[in-house]
C-alpha cells in the first residue's frame, strides 16, 4: 500500500494538473495514470465548429450511461455552434453553459481529481487548447431494483427495502421524512476504496453531541477499504469484545426512519443495503417494525412472545441438561421414566449429547445458509431425516435431545437480531449448568445480566426501560402500548423534542 | 505484570473441570423406585421396594416393574442394600406410597417413619398406608388392571378421593403431626386385596386407627367415608339409604354436594361436652325398584331429609362409640380442639386425658338438605 501510494505521489509530481495539449494530457493518462486498464475509453471527436477543435471524452466503460454521454455531450459537441474567438476559460465556461445538458458538472484541472471522477462514473471532456477538464456527471451502472428486503419480511408494512446504491437509499428514508430537520452528511472512508458513507438524522430530535460523536469515530477510521457496513459498525461500535450488538443493523428504510425520528443516528454505506443504527439497545432486538403497525394487543403478545422465545432459545438445553444430569427429582415421576427409558442406549453423557447436537444444528444451519435453495433444500432433509430420524434409531442421541435442540433452534429465530449471541449464550449456560446444574444456570444467568448491565451503547446504557417499571421508557419494552398512550420519545435517546403525539382524536369515540 | 495474570487466569481454567461435577449422575443409569414398604421389624427390617426398569431403544421405550425385597438392621440399611441386587444407583426421591404391614403398625409405626422423615431422598409429601390382610410384599406384587405400578395405582386412588371417600388419606408429615400433636391420634388408610378376575387388585379402603405410635383397630369402608366426612374432607361419595316414603320403603342412593362441619367444645356445664354440627347438602342420585317418588311435594321431601338427619346422627353415634369406647382414641382430635379453644380447662384434663375421652359428652346434630333431584324431579314411569 505503501509503495503504491508513493508511486502515485511520485508520478503525480511529473506532472499534476492539465496542460494546453491535449495530446499531452492524453498521453498522460493513457501512459500513466490509466495504464493497463483497458476499460477507460478514451471518445476523441471534433467540435461542429469551423475551428473544428478537437476534443477527447474520458470515461470508464461501465460506470456511465453511455446514452447520455454520446446525446448530450458528443452531440451537443458537433452540433453546438461554437462561437469563435473564444479561449481556454471561456471556452470552457461557454461550454458548461450552453452546450452540455447536465445538471452536475464539475470543472477541475487536476489530473488526481479528473482521475478519481472517471473512476467514480463521469465523463470527462477535455477541449484542445484548455488547461481543464469538464466533468459530467453520467453514473449508471447495474443497479438492483427497490425489492422487499430477504431478511426483514414483515406481513403488514412497507415492502421497501434498501439496495446497495447509496444515493438511492437516502433517497428511501427521505421519502419518509420529508422535512428540512432531516439531514445527511456524506463522508469518504477507506484508503483504497473511497467509500461514501452518509450519516442521517433528525436535526430537531437527536442529540448534537450524539451526532458529532458518530462523525468524529467515521472520521477517524483509517482502513484501505470498507465493503459493507458491518466493517464500520465494528469499528466504530462501544464494547468491542462483547457478543451484544451495541449498534443495530436493518436492511427496511421504514426501520431507520422511525429510529432516528426517535433521535438515534443511521449510518448507510455505499455498496451495502444494511444500515446501521445507534445507539442501539437490547430491549431493541425485541421490538420489530410490525408492532407499530399492527394493533398494539396483538404486537405486545408477540413481544412477549419474543421475550419467551429467546429465553427458551438460550436456556433449554442448560435446564435440561441440569434436571437430567442434577436434579431427577424435579421432573414429574412419568417423565422422567420416559427419558430414562429413551435414553437407555445412548452411549453418551448429557453433556456431550447437548453440544454435539447443538453443534449438528449449527452446522446444518450454516450449510444451509449460503446454498442456493434447491441444495439447500437437500441439506434440511439430510438434516431432518438421516441426522434426526436415523441418529435417533441408531441410539446415538435420545429423542428428547432432538426435541430440545427442535424447539431450541425454532426459538432462535424469532429474535433474529440476537441469534448469533443466544448461541453463545446457550453454549455459556450448557457449561455452566453442567457443572454446576441449576446452581451453576443461575450463576450463568448472574454473569450475563451483570454484563448487560455493564455495557452502554453511545452513552447510552444497554438495558435502558428493561429495567425501570415505570416512566414512559417503559411503554415500548415489555408491552407495546397504543399509539395514543406513547406521547413522548424515548428519554434516554431523544434528546430534544420529547413530544411525539399532540393530539388523537379517535380517543373520544373509544 | 498484566500478562501474568492472564496466564494465571488460564491456568487457573482446568481447575474447573478437575474439580468434577458435584452431584452429576445420568438420568438413565438410575433406578427409580416408585413405592416402598415395611414388612417386619423384628429380628429384622424387611423392606420391599417397587421400581421401574426402563429398557428397550429410544424410540419404544419399554417400562418393566420390579418388585425386591431386602434386609437390614434399620430401615435405612435396608434401603441402602437395594442397590446391591438392583445393581443400579437407586433413586428415592420419586417414591410415591410407603406401605406399612399390619405387624409392624402395631408393633409402633414410629421406627417405620423415623427414616422416611429424616431422610432427604424420600419426600415427605409420600402416602403412607397399612396393609390389612396381607402384606406389603403380597400388595407390591398384585396387578393392578390399568396402571403400570401398583404404587402408580394407589397414588392415582388417593386423588380420587373425592369420589371414592371410604379412607383418609395422608401423607407421611401429616401423619407425623398427628402423632406429634397433643390431644389427637393418628390415622392412616388402609390397603386391602381383592379378587378380580383371577388377578389380585389392590383397593384402598378403610381406617387404620392408632393409638400413641401403635395401630388399635380399624375402621371399616362407611366408616372411614364418616371420619373423613367428619374431618371437613370436601366429598363426593354416593351412599345408599333406606328411605321411608309415603310409597313404601325403598333404596335410595344420594350423593353429597356439600359437607360443612363444625366441632366445638362446650364448657358452660360442669364438664366439657363436645358438639358437633353437621350441615349436609345432598342430591337424589338413583331411586330403587321403581318407586313413584315425587321431589316436588315438599313433605316428602322434608320427610327424607328428616330421616338422612336421623341417620347421620345415628352413625356418628356409633362411630364415637367404637371410638371412645372400644379404641379410646381420639382420632378427630376432640383433645386438639379442647386445647385451642379453652386452653385452661384443657390443662386440668391434659394429664389424664385418656381416662376423659372415653367418657366425654358429645352432642351430634345433623341437618341435611336436599338440593337436587338429578335431571328428574318426577318419578321415572314405565306405561306399556
Amino acid at each position: 500500500m505503501f509503495f503504491w501510494r508513493r508511486a502515485k505521489q511520485k508520478k503525480a509530481r511529473g506532472l499534476t494538473s492539465l496542460t494546453n495539449s491535449l495530446d499531452t494530457n492524453i498521453h498522460w493518462f493513457k501512459q500513466d495514470i490509466f495504464a493497463n486498464d483497458e476499460t477507460i475509453i478514451y471518445r476523441r471527436f471534433r467540435t461542429g465548429d469551423p475551428q473544428s477543435r478537437a476534443c477527447v471524452l474520458v470515461f470508464a466503460e461501465h460506470m456511465v450511461k453511455h446514452e447520455f454521454l454520446s446525446e448530450h455531450i458528443v452531440r451537443a459537441m458537433m452540433q453546438g455552434p461554437l462561437p469563435g474567438g473564444l479561449h481556454k476559460d471561456e471556452l470552457i465556461t461557454y461550454v458548461t453553459e450552453h452546450i452540455i445538458h447536465s445538471n452536475a458538472v464539475t470543472v477541475t484541472g487536476s489530473f488526481s481529481k479528473l482521475s478519481e471522477l472517471i473512476v467514480g462514473g463521469r465523463g470527462v471532456l477535455l477541449v484542445d487548447g484548455c488547461d481543464l477538464g469538464i466533468a459530467v456527471d453520467a453514473q449508471g451502472w447495474a443497479k438492483r431494483q427497490v425489492t422487499e428486503p430477504p431478511s426483514e419480511n414483515v406481513v403488514r408494512g412497507p415492502r421497501q427495502g434498501f439496495t446497495e446504491d447509496l444515493g438511492g437509499n437516502v433517497a428511501l428514508v427521505q421519502r419518509r421524512i420529508t422535512n428540512p430537520a432531516f439531514k445527511t452528511k456524506f463522508m469518504t472512508v477507506g484508503t483504497q476504496s473511497n467509500t461514501k458513507v452518509a450519516v442521517v438524522y433528525v436535526d430537531s430530535v437527536a442529540s448534537q453531541a450524539l451526532v458529532d460523536e458518530v462523525i468524529d469515530r467515521i472520521e477517524k477510521i483509517e482502513i484501505d477499504a470498507v465493503l459493507d457496513s458491518g466493517y464500520i459498525q465494528e469499528l466504530i461500535q462501544d464494547s468491542p469484545y462483547s457478543p451484544m450488538p451495541t449498534i443495530g443493523h436493518t436492511e427496511r428504510p421504514d426501520i431507520v426512519a422511525g429510529k432516528i425520528l426517535e433521535g438515534r443516528v443511521a449510518v448507510l454505506v455505499d455498496g451495502s443495503p444494511f444500515a446501521l443504527t445507534m445507539p442501539y439497545l437490547f430491549v431493541e432486538a425485541f421490538q420489530s417494525n410490525e408492532d407499530y403497525y399492527n394493533h398494539w394487543v396483538p404486537a405486545t403478545f408477540h413481544r412477549i412472545v419474543r421475550y419467551i422465545s429467546f429465553f427458551i432459545t438460550t436456556s433449554t438445553p442448560a435446564l435440561y441438561l441440569a434436571l437430567i444430569s442434577y436434579h431427577p427429582q424435579l421432573i414429574p415421576t412419568n417423565l422422567v421414566i420416559s427419558i430414562a427409558a429413551s435414553r437407555q442406549n445412548v452411549p453418551f453423557p448429557g453433556i456431550v449429547e447437548v453440544v454435539a447436537m447443538g453443534l449438528v444444528f449449527e452446522i446444518l444451519r450454516e450449510g444451509g445458509v449460503r446454498l442456493p435453495r434447491p441444495v439447500g433444500q437437500a441439506i434440511s432433509i439430510v438434516g431432518a431425516i438421516v441426522l434426526g430420524d436415523a441418529a435417533v434409531s441408531a441410539s446415538l442421541v435420545s429423542a428428547p435431545m432432538i426435541i430440545v435442540v427442535g424447539i431450541t433452534a425454532v426459538a432462535g429465530f424469532v429474535i433474529s437480531p440476537l441469534y448469533n449471541t443466544a448461541v453463545l449464550m446457550r453454549l455459556f449456560l450448557v457449561l455452566t449448568s453442567s457443572i454446576l446444574g441449576f446452581y451453576g444456570f443461575v450463576l450463568g444467568v448472574m454473569a450475563i445480566v451483570i454484563h448487560l448491565a455493564s455495557i452502554k451503547s453511545f452513552g447510552v446504557p444497554y438495558l435502558t426501560s428493561m429495567t425501570e417499571f415505570l416512566g414512559q421508557n417503559v411503554k415500548d419494552a415489555m408491552v407495546r402500548v397504543p399509539w395514543w398512550r406513547m406521547n413522548l420519545r424515548p428519554k434516554y435517546v431523544a434528546a430534544q423534542d420529547r413530544k411525539r403525539l399532540q393530539s388523537a382524536p379517535g380517543r373520544k369515540n373509544r | 505484570m498484566k500478562g501474568r495474570f492472564v496466564l494465571v487466569l488460564l491456568l487457573s481454567c482446568p481447575l474447573l473441570l478437575l474439580c468434577g461435577c458435584w452431584d452429576y449422575t445420568e438420568v438413565e443409569l438410575l433406578d427409580f423406585v416408585l413405592g416402598a414398604g415395611l414388612d417386619q421389624v423384628e429380628p429384622d427390617f424387611v423392606v420391599v421396594t417397587e421400581m421401574i426398569k426402563t429398557s428397550g431403544s429410544a424410540q419404544e421405550a419399554q417400562v418393566e416393574r420390579v418388585v425386591l425385597t431386602t434386609h437390614g438392621r434399620s430401615l435405612s440399611s435396608a434401603a441402602r442394600a437395594l442397590s446391591s441386587p438392583a445393581g443400579r444407583d437407586v433413586f428415592w426421591s420419586h417414591a410415591q406410597v410407603f406401605l406399612v404391614s399390619e405387624e409392624v403398625a402395631r408393633g409402633g409405626v414410629l421406627s417405620a417413619i423415623e427414616y422416611v422423615l429424616r431422610s432427604r431422598h424420600m419426600r415427605s409429601t409420600i402416602y403412607m398406608f397399612v396393609t390389612r390382610d396381607c402384606t406389603v410384599e403380597e400388595v407390591f406384587k398384585s396387578t393392578p388392571p390399568f396402571n403400570d405400578t401398583v404404587s402408580e395405582h394407589l397414588g392415582v386412588i388417593v386423588d380420587l378421593h373425592a369420589q371414592v371417600s371410604n379412607f383418609y388419606p395422608l401423607q407421611v408429615w401429616e401423619f407425623a403431626q398427628d402423632l406429634n400433636a397433643e390431644g389427637i391420634s393418628g390415622t392412616l388408610p388402609t390397603v386391602q386385596l381383592i379378587h378380580e378376575r383371577g388377578e389380585m387388585v389392590p383397593i384402598v379402603k378403610g381406617t387404620a386407627v392408632f393409638k400413641k405410635d401403635k395401630m388399635v383397630g380399624w375402621l371399616d369402608g362407611e366408616e372411614s367415608a364418616l371420619f373423613s366426612l367428619l374431618k371437613g374432607r370436601f366429598q363426593r361419595n354416593h351412599f345408599v339409604m333406606e328411605t321411608r316414603t309415603s310409597q313404601g320403603t325403598y333404596p335410595i342412593t344420594y350423593q353429597i354436594m356439600g359437607n360443612k362441619v363444625d366441632i366445638k367444645p362446650n364448657v358452660k356445664g360442669e364438664r366439657p361436652r363436645m358438639s358437633i354440627k353437621i350441615g349436609l347438602q345432598l342430591s337424589v342420585v338413583e331411586v330403587g325398584h321403581g318407586a313413584k317418588i315425587s321431589f316436588q311435594d315438599e313433605k316428602e321431601v322434608k320427610s327424607i331429609e328428616e330421616q338422612l338427619a336421623h341417620t347421620f346422627n345415628r352413625r356418628t353415634r356409633d362411630l364415637l362409640e367404637k371410638l371412645q369406647l372400644e379404641y379410646n382414641a381420639d382420632i378427630l382430635g376432640f383433645g386438639q380442639l379442647l386445647r385451642r379453644k379453652e386452653p385452661d380447662i384443657w390443662r386440668r384434663y391434659s394429664e389424664n386425658w385418656e381416662c376423659v375421652f372415653p367418657l366425654l359428652a358429645v352432642d351430634v346434630e345433623a341437618k341435611c338438605t336436599i338440593a337436587f333431584t338429578g335431571l328428574y324431579s318426577q318419578p321415572i314411569i314405565v306405561r306399556d
